[in-house]
């Protein structure tokens, strides 16, 4: 079984944001990390190995820096990795970097294909399932467990108030929730062993993608601008005797913050 | 008249003694060299470098016995049994010299007052010392000793062995009419026994029991490394071979050594000899359990059973392993044999420490708070083995509690346990306006405020007083800022060298580069790693730690303290500042300048019981048996102070959680050292 996991490497959810002057997010320092939700789906394929055999190639998007993510995923177990890196990608939008993964994760010929429902930086819950649209595979979001089957698989989907079970044949898409697996810490064995796995860069070209086609100019979606959210106020407590502290605190909701 | 005794009295064929002495220290040799062989299985370790040092130790542990006496009952006990032998050999040797090798030695002054009265006191010693044993062991029973049929046979060995003697020598004054018989005041009271006696009969019982002593102190020479009784050559060998490095170093491991097929001690190969002997020293004692805050909290972690499981393991697995190498080096030797062989290899692969030696439960119990290794008389060594095993568990299986996942990603991505941004790391000076070297430059002092002076709100106000108190004494300092990561003690102790080095390397790489030469710590577990384990990788700094400091300026006069603090306090020692480093006055010191009076907790300084947040459980939650700081927490209650001193970050947490458990945290206060002392500038001021 040939599991495709799409892994996406991100600023790490404690980081400092900051804009720079021109009103971008300046990365400078920050901490990059595996995408937590990209890594949920990272650790299901890897379970999906130790129990069926094959093997977890994980496919990403990304500039060099990322190989250090990439590595992460093969200390804890990913056999080996495809990464596009091409400067035409830089500020390119969700339908571009779907269209890009759709060749790379094609040509790797995958029974599964896993990735994050989304990215825990920008967030948008888009790239997966435009990629299961290009694929015109079936694929099945927020999942929160995967059970294999002969040539199919039944899926818990979370919903807002309860789960849903899919059932869908493969191959398939399938995106992670928090809770589909609980990623492990990887051994230093399993570092070592990464330090000298398979990684294949790959470049546009590569993929016969015309470096054009994709870049802010064929944005789908353009951002007019980024504002950073205001600070947090210190909270406030409400003293006095029940019944008094509880019409203060309705006034207050109701009047100050407006929101009952 | 000259004083003396004929030797060998009504004995024929005395000459017996050698060839059966030769045989009794053939079983002796033969039973210590398989021992020997056993401890052998284990990895190669250089124990024998400074060889003076371990001299001294010899004299001061073995002949001073300063160590066992800590402990009264059992420590006299010892001191009786053991130099009350020493002295009964010396005289047997006394008598082979004079009447073997021709020596006159035994006459006048020296026979009298030696060979008589002396080893007449030590006999009542040794007789007294079993006593106290054998009414320790089954009147009495002690605590954390357990009773084995093996120490049964001893005692009673060395009592027969010593009433027979005295019988003898009773027998041969009643017989001989010993003018000197005052002289032996024991043997002169069992004389009066027998003087009824026909001259006949007490020849002839005489010899009877002048056999039988020779006997069976001859078998108890054979049955020596056979028994509990081998410590009387182990723990002299422990002691000698003790590790000499600083206490609060772990051992440096070579991760960039690709020949290593395992990092830690998966199994008992993966050990030191030294460990392996450590299970042969062992004389079940129990000090490490009685002192063991795991064990004393009903946790599943006994220091003794650890190293008494190990011992069955060495005994039983070593045989195998010893068999099994054997027949590989001769694949030749039959058929069967080969078969058997492999048969072992496949058996040993199975057996590995976690789950033989120490439940995975038992392994992640343990703070590392040292109390059993200063407890130990024989210097076993707990906490590396705990160590190692904990490297393996995390390094090769990447299996550990669960709760630690965050503690090490964060400590990874974010250079602390709590996986807080980094970039928040000196938000604590914010205000404060503190000097920080990127931007001021190095100062004469770094201060090195620790993950949790830098994020723990509790713990940022006495990063607060310190800046204050530095500044009251004029000292120039300046603090890394976001550039400080954790120190790593926790990864360390917790098994994850990988981390740690990482950790490690990167804070040096950074001190170093702005040349910092004097550093200024108020957590004792940074203290301790920056001090005693950044050597191991080219950090070499004057650490200071803040109560040590704090000390050093009153004493100088640079802090102006003129007010007294009014009050008691109970001062906790920190593991990791006490049995760890030693720095059991500078603390009290501190609290004497303030004007406090200090009432100390029944277990302090050395004896010091953990606040159960060292060795890593600081990130562990505590699920098995009872609250290690609620403990702790009620010892410091009971001394009645109106304040809780501490001068550890997670002592200060623990403690400080344990009197709002108990709802008393209004009236008792848990504060820092440094926070005290701001107290006293402030009021001053
Ligand atoms: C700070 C930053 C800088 C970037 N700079 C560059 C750059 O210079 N050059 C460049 O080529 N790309 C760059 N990228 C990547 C690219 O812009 C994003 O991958 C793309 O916008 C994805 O949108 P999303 O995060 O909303 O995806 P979502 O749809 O929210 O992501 C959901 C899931 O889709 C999968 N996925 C998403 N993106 C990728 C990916 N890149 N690779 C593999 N799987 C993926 C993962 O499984 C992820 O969990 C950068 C991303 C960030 C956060
Ligand atoms: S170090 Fe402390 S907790 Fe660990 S075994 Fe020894 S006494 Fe017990
Ligand atoms: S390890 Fe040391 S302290 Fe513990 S029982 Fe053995 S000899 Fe006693």
């Amino acid at each position: 079984m040939r599991i495709v996991v799409c892994m996406k490497q991100t600023f790490d959810t404690e980081a400092k944001i900051a804009l720079t002057a021109d009103g971008l997010i300046d990365s400078t320092g920050v901490t990059l990390v595996v995408d937590p939700y990209s890594e949920f789906a990272v650790e299901k394929g890897i379970q999906f190995k130790e129990k069926f055999g094959g093997e977890v190639v994980i496919v990403c998007i990304g500039d060099t820096q990322a190989e250090t993510a990439i590595r992460q995923c093969m200390a804890m177990g990913a056999d080996r990795a495809v990464i596009v890196t091409d400067p035409a990608m830089d500020g390119s939008d969700q339908s571009a970097t779907a269209r890009v993964l759709a060749k790379a994760v094609i040509s790797q010929e995958p029974d599964i294909i896993l990735g994050g429902f989304k990215s825990v930086d920008s967030g948008s819950a888009q790239v997966m399932l435009r990629l299961a649209e290009i694929l015109n595979l079936p694929h099945v979001n927020v999942v929160t467990n995967i059970e294999i089957g002969e040539g199919k698989a039944i899926a818990t989907r979370e919903l807002d108030d309860g789960v849903e079970l899919v059932e869908v044949s493969l191959p398939a898409i399938f995106t992670a929730q928090q809770g589909l697996a609980e990623p492990r810490y990887p051994s230093v064995k399993g570092i070592m062993q990464a330090k000298k796995k398979e990684l294949k860069r790959l470049t546009l070209a590569d993929l016969d993608i015309d470096p054009t086609s994709v870049g802010p100019a064929n944005a789908k979606v353009k951002i007019h601008g980024l504002t950073l959210p205001a600070p947090r106020k210190g909270g406030r407590i409400i003293g006095g005797e029940i019944p008094e502290a509880t019409a203060d605190l309705v006034k207050a909701l109701r009047d100050e913050a407006k929101v009952i | 008249m000259n004083a003396t005794r004929q030797i060998y009295w009504n004995i024929q064929g005395h000459i017996a003694i050698y060839p059966l002495f030769l045989v009794a220290i053939v079983i002796f040799a033969y039973g210590f060299y398989l021992k020997y062989r056993l401890w052998h299985v284990g990895q190669p370790v250089d124990r024998n470098d400074r060889k003076g040092a371990r001299a001294k130790s010899l004299i001061g542990f073995v002949l001073g016995h300063t160590r066992i006496l800590r402990r009264r009952q059992p420590g006299i006990m010892h001191f009786l049994i053991f130099w009350g032998m020493v002295c009964l050999f010396l005289g047997t040797i006394v008598v082979a010299l004079q009447s073997d090798v021709g020596l006159q030695i035994m006459h006048g002054p020296f026979y009298l007052y030696f060979m008589s009265l002396i080893l007449n006191i030590a006999g009542l010693a040794v007789l007294l010392g079993l006593l106290i044993a054998l009414y320790r062991r089954y009147i009495k029973p002690a605590e954390g000793l357990d009773n084995q049929p093996d120490d049964a046979v001893i005692l009673i060995l060395l009592l027969v062995i010593i009433l027979t003697g005295f019988l003898t020598q009773g027998l041969r004054i009643a017989a001989t009419h010993d003018p000197w018989a005052a002289w032996s005041p024991v043997g002169n009271l069992f004389a009066r026994l027998f003087a009824g006696l026909g001259a006949a009969t007490q020849s002839e019982v005489h010899r009877a029991l002048w056999w039988s002593h020779l006997f069976l102190a001859l078998g108890l020479i054979a049955y020596l490394p056979y028994s509990k009784l081998i410590h009387i050559g182990t723990a002299p060998l422990n002691i000698y071979f003790r590790s000499l490095e600083p206490n609060g170093a772990l051992t440096r491991l070579d991760l960039e050594d690709e020949d290593l097929e395992t990092f830690g001690a998966a199994k008992l190969t993966d050990l030191t000899w030294k460990d392996l002997m450590d299970t042969d020293a062992c004389v079940r004692c129990g000090r490490c359990q009685n002192n063991c805050p795991a064990y004393l909290t009903g946790k599943p972690l006994s220091p003794k059973a650890l190293i008494q499981d190990l011992k069955l393991q060495v005994h039983q697995q070593g045989k195998l392993i010893l068999a099994a190498r054997k027949t590989a080096a001769h694949p030749t030797t039959g058929e069967h044999e080969t078969a058997a062989g492999s048969e072992l290899d496949a058996g040993l692969d199975e057996q590995n420490l976690v789950g033989t030696v120490l439940s995975e439960d038992a392994l992640w119990s343990c703070t590392t708070c040292r109390a059993c290794m200063e407890q130990c008389p024989v210097f076993v060594e707990h906490v590396p083995k705990t160590i190692e095993m904990r490297r393996n568990q995390v390094l090769m299986e990447s299996d550990f509690p669960a709760e630690l996942n965050g503690a090490f990603k964060g400590m990874e991505n974010n250079g602390n346990p709590w996986g807080l941004g980094w970039a928040k790391r000196a938000e604590w000076a914010d205000d404060l306006g503190v000097k920080v070297v990127a931007t001021d430059g190095a100062p004469e002092y770094l201060y090195w405020v620790g993950c949790a002076g830098s994020f723990d709100n509790r713990n940022r106000k006495v990063s607060a007083a310190m800046v204050q108190i530095m500044r009251a004494a004029g000292i120039d300092f300046a603090i890394l800022g976001t550039e400080e990561k954790c120190c790593g003690d926790s990864a360390r102790r917790l098994g994850n060298e990988y981390l740690y080095q990482s950790l490690a390397e990167a804070n040096i790489e950074t001190l170093n580069g702005y040349g910092i030469k004097k550093i200024i710590t108020q957590c004792p577990h940074c203290f301790n790693t920056l001090k005693n384990e950044y050597p191991q990788f080219g950090g070499n700094f004057e650490v200071i730690h803040h109560s040590a400091f704090i000390a050093q300026l009153i004493a100088a006069g640079r802090l102006p303290l003129q007010a007294k603090l009014n009050g008691t306090i109970t001062y906790h020692d920190s593991c990791y500042l006490g049995r760890y480093n030693a720095i059991y006055q500078p603390p009290r010191q501190v609290i004497e300048a303030l004007g406090l009076k200090l009432i100390e907790m029944p277990r302090s300084q050395r004896e010091s019981f953990c606040c159960g947040a060292g060795g890593g459980r600081m990130w562990l939650e505590e699920n098995l048996g009872e609250r290690i700081n609620m403990q702790r927490t009620e010892e410091a209650l009971s001394t009645n102070a109106s304040c809780i001193g501490t001068a550890c970050p997670f002592c200060l947490t623990m403690l400080e959680d344990g009197t709002k458990r108990k709802d008393v945290a209004e009236n008792i206060k848990t504060l820092d050292l440094a926070e005290l002392v701001q107290q006293a500038i402030q009021s001053a001021q």
